[in-house]
């Protein structure tokens, strides 16, 4: 929300969410490297860089897990809000992690040859016809490249620059990388995997995430957002006594945008849902003195013109709406951002 | 969505509100301990690598024997050292995937003195020779000669490897996720060596050349880290069997 | 042959993007984001996101300089993919946990070798 970029914003919260990350981060790779192997009673210990390789490769699997567990778990409960807010925090690290995982496997699997490492990474397997053996680098390098893009592109300019709709598909490649990762393991160490503890925790982490992904679907389609009926040339959206003091009513509108109808001191306005930083529901928001907050990260906005407060420069359309019989209705025509209506009182 | 009306409403840079605090801090802790937790039971449950290793420990060996291009280097000892026994039938390979063909090309049938490190793995053994002259030179005195014993074709079941990871040199030096790095050995023309599942004639290692006696060939790449049965020629050198692999014979075993 | 000629593309593609990332970093985003005015910390933190999307930013560089950018797009929140990346990934998730299972192989200790003909037949 700032008005000029800086690296990072920091505040109290980002420090205790960061703090929290690393020392998990730092747990996992910290017992997996210096601890396991006193308890491993191998004959000969399994080469540094493999075991190295392994952790790293295996921190970045659970982070990934967990960073994709929190969208659906925060959809289905709002008390896990506060771990979306610094989500790309996390999401940074775990390109770290993960390139520090291709790191030891490109210096170790793929040198000591007269062939170049990048060149040896793509030619020395090239079985692509076959599932045993395939060549699962391949996977792995596929979902690393796509953890580096979102990585780099996780500052706060890229949303304004690309627009929020346009960064957040690219951010769904996300979806993309965790699939390949699946199958990088699968048809990787999973194949040759003895124990059992790996196979057991791989295949339940990544059905968990699956399952918890098609729950939130699922609950989203049975509670979300109504259309909104037309009555002539303005959308019907609820009752007007169905709106709380400080809260909002969302419905879809037939262009695929959504408004949200506030009520404040006991005043309706309509705003545009989608928060102009990352498209957040601010419907789902609340008002905090006197201005509508985002569920995400906290934007703030007039509820009567769209705008943030100075000084803050992010607007957002406003719908001017009626209440009919007790019915608010919206002209779906968004007025353009930062247009100022007055509130409606309720009848 | 969610029903949120009286849950308590999370801003990023405020203090988080009190009905949330415990919760997040639960959150907080059970995400350390959850992930201290997964690093323990993955890092401590990997499987065996297997006792192949650099002999470091041995020193530098230097044995005398003859040279056979199988076509991968091998020496028929006739001179031991301390780890090398006399009539051992010796692999080779440079350092790391470094081809050794160019050095030995003109050694066929001669007699040499070749020096370097060992790498064992139970009856599996391999020397890494040294740089230059240091490594592989002819040595005097004339070559005796060596014979060989065709024991007929087999098919035997196991996995491809390249012998100097599977030797010791990686550990794990076998499997689908070292694949890749076999076949970079191999492109650079480490011995290919057989693990059988049950000993051929007494052993259990088998170096491979492709079934003309060439070197590996790139048909079979596709092969290597699989468990495969496969048919081919198997010929007796002094204590080392030599297979003669024919990838269109090989079958996946499931 | 294949691969060195990937390597060769991904050198390319990044030095095409260490020239975007001079030109864009320094010249357009003064000119398209009045935040970034004045604002100079941040920039090496978006040098990694150019050299990787470059066509990207040249397109977004491109249609904000000409006014072709259409702003009420901005507000049109991306949800309608999801339940279509929820199933696809669950579904995806399932097929290559399953086949991966099923391949996997165990070590044949019980096939012996078999001698198919002896030796000169």
């Amino acid at each position: 929300m700032s008005v000029k970029y800086i690296p990072v914003q920091w505040n109290p919260n980002k420090w205790i969410y960061d703090g929290i990350m690393l020392a998990g981060v730092a747990a996992f790779l910290w017992v997996f490297i210096h601890v396991t192997p006193e308890i491993l009673s191998h004959e000969r210990p399994i080469n540094s860089q493999v075991h190295n390789a392994r952790a790293f490769g295996a921190c970045a699997f659970l982070m990934l897990s967990i960073i994709l567990a929190i969208g659906p778990l925060a959809k289905l409960d709002t008390r896990f809000m506060p771990l979306l807010y610094n989500r790309r925090h996390f999401g940074v690290m775990t390109a770290f992690v993960a390139t520090a995982h291709a790191g030891y496997i490109l210096n170790w699997y793929f040198a000591f040859s007269f062939v170049p490492k990048w060149d040896a990474l793509i030619l020395s397997n090239t079985n692509y016809g076959q599932l045993l053996g395939f060549p699962f680098e391949a996977l792995g390098a596929f979902a690393l490249v796509i953890l580096l893009i979102l990585a780099a592109t996780s500052h706060d300019f890229w949303l304004k620059f690309l627009t929020a709709p346009v960064w957040k598909r690219l951010h769904y490649l996300i979806y993309l990388a965790y699939v390949s990762v699946v199958a990088h393991i699968s048809l990787g160490i999973l194949q040759d995997q003895q124990s059992l503890f790996l196979p057991v925790f791989f295949i339940v982490t990544a059905f968990l995430v699956a399952l918890l992904h098609v729950w939130a679907y699922l609950a989203e389609r049975k509670t979300g957002d109504p259309l909104a009926s037309a009555e002539g040339d303005w959308m019907r959206v609820c009752q007007a006594d169905e709106i709380d003091e400080g809260r909002a009513r969302i419905a879809l509108l037939p262009d695929g945008k959504r408004v949200a109808v506030f009520k404040h001191e006991g005043k309706l306005s309509a705003i545009s849902n989608a928060c102009a930083h990352q498209n957040g529901p601010l419907g789902e928001g609340r008002i905090i003195d006197c201005l509508v907050t985002c569920p995400w990260h906290g934007f703030q906005y007039r509820v009567t013109d769209g705008q943030s407060p100075a000084p803050f420069t992010e607007k957002i359309p406003t719908y001017n709406l009626r209440v009919q019989d007790g019915a608010v209705l919206v002209d779906p025509k968004a007025n353009p951002p930062g247009t100022h209506v007055d509130p409606v009182e309720v009848a | 969505m969610a029903d949120n009306k009286d849950k308590p409403f999370f801003v990023g840079y405020l203090t988080a509100p009190d009905g949330l605090r415990s919760f997040l801090i639960g959150i907080g802790i059970g995400l350390i301990l959850l992930m201290a937790g997964v690093g323990l039971g993955i890092g401590a449950t990997q499987d065996d690598p297997g006792n192949g290793a650099f002999r470091g420990d041995y020193g530098r060996q230097t044995v005398t024997g003859v040279m056979e291009l199988t076509p991968y280097p091998v020496v028929r000892v006739t001179q031991g050292s301390e780890h090398v026994p006399e009539g051992h039938t010796l692999m080779l390979s440079a350092g790391g995937k470094q081809s050794l063909m160019s050095r030995v090309r003109d050694l066929d049938g001669q007699l040499v003195t070749v020096s370097g490190t060992i790498l064992d793995r139970g009856e599996l053994d391999m020397m890494q020779v040294r740089g230059g002259q240091n490594g592989i030179s002819r040595a005097e005195g004339d070559a005796p000669e060596m014979d060989s014993e065709d024991l007929g074709r087999w098919r035997i079941a196991g996995e491809i490897c390249d012998g100097k990871c599977l030797a010791g040199a990686m550990r794990p030096g076998t499997g689908i996720a070292h694949k890749a790095c076999a076949n970079l050995c191999l492109i650079g023309d480490i011995p290919p060596v057989f693990v059988s599942t049950q000993p051929v004639e007494g052993s259990e290692f088998l170096l491979v050349v492709g079934p003309d006696g060439t070197i590996f060939p790139k048909s079979a790449y596709d092969l290597v880290a699989a468990y495969i049965s496969v048919e081919g020629k198997v010929v007796r050198h002094g204590d080392l069997l030599v297979f003669h692999l024919e990838p269109d014979t090989a079958e996946l075993v499931q | 042959m294949m691969a060195a000629g990937l390597v060769i593309f991904a050198e390319y593609w990044l030095m095409v993007g260490a020239v975007v990332a001079l030109f864009f970093l320094t010249i357009g985003i003064d000119r398209i984001d009045e935040d970034a005015r004045g604002a100079y910390i941040f920039r090496p933190l978006l040098v990694p996101g150019v050299l990787l999307i470059w066509p990207m930013v040249l397109w977004r560089w491109y249609a904000l300089e000409t006014g072709r950018a259409d702003e009420a797009k901005r507000y049109k929140a991306v949800r309608g993919a999801y339940g279509f990346v929820a199933i696809g990934m669950a579904i995806a998730i399932g097929v290559i946990i399953a086949t991966g299972l099923s391949i996997k192989q165990t070590w044949p200790a019980h096939i012996a070798p078999e001698l198919l003909s002896e030796a000169g037949q």
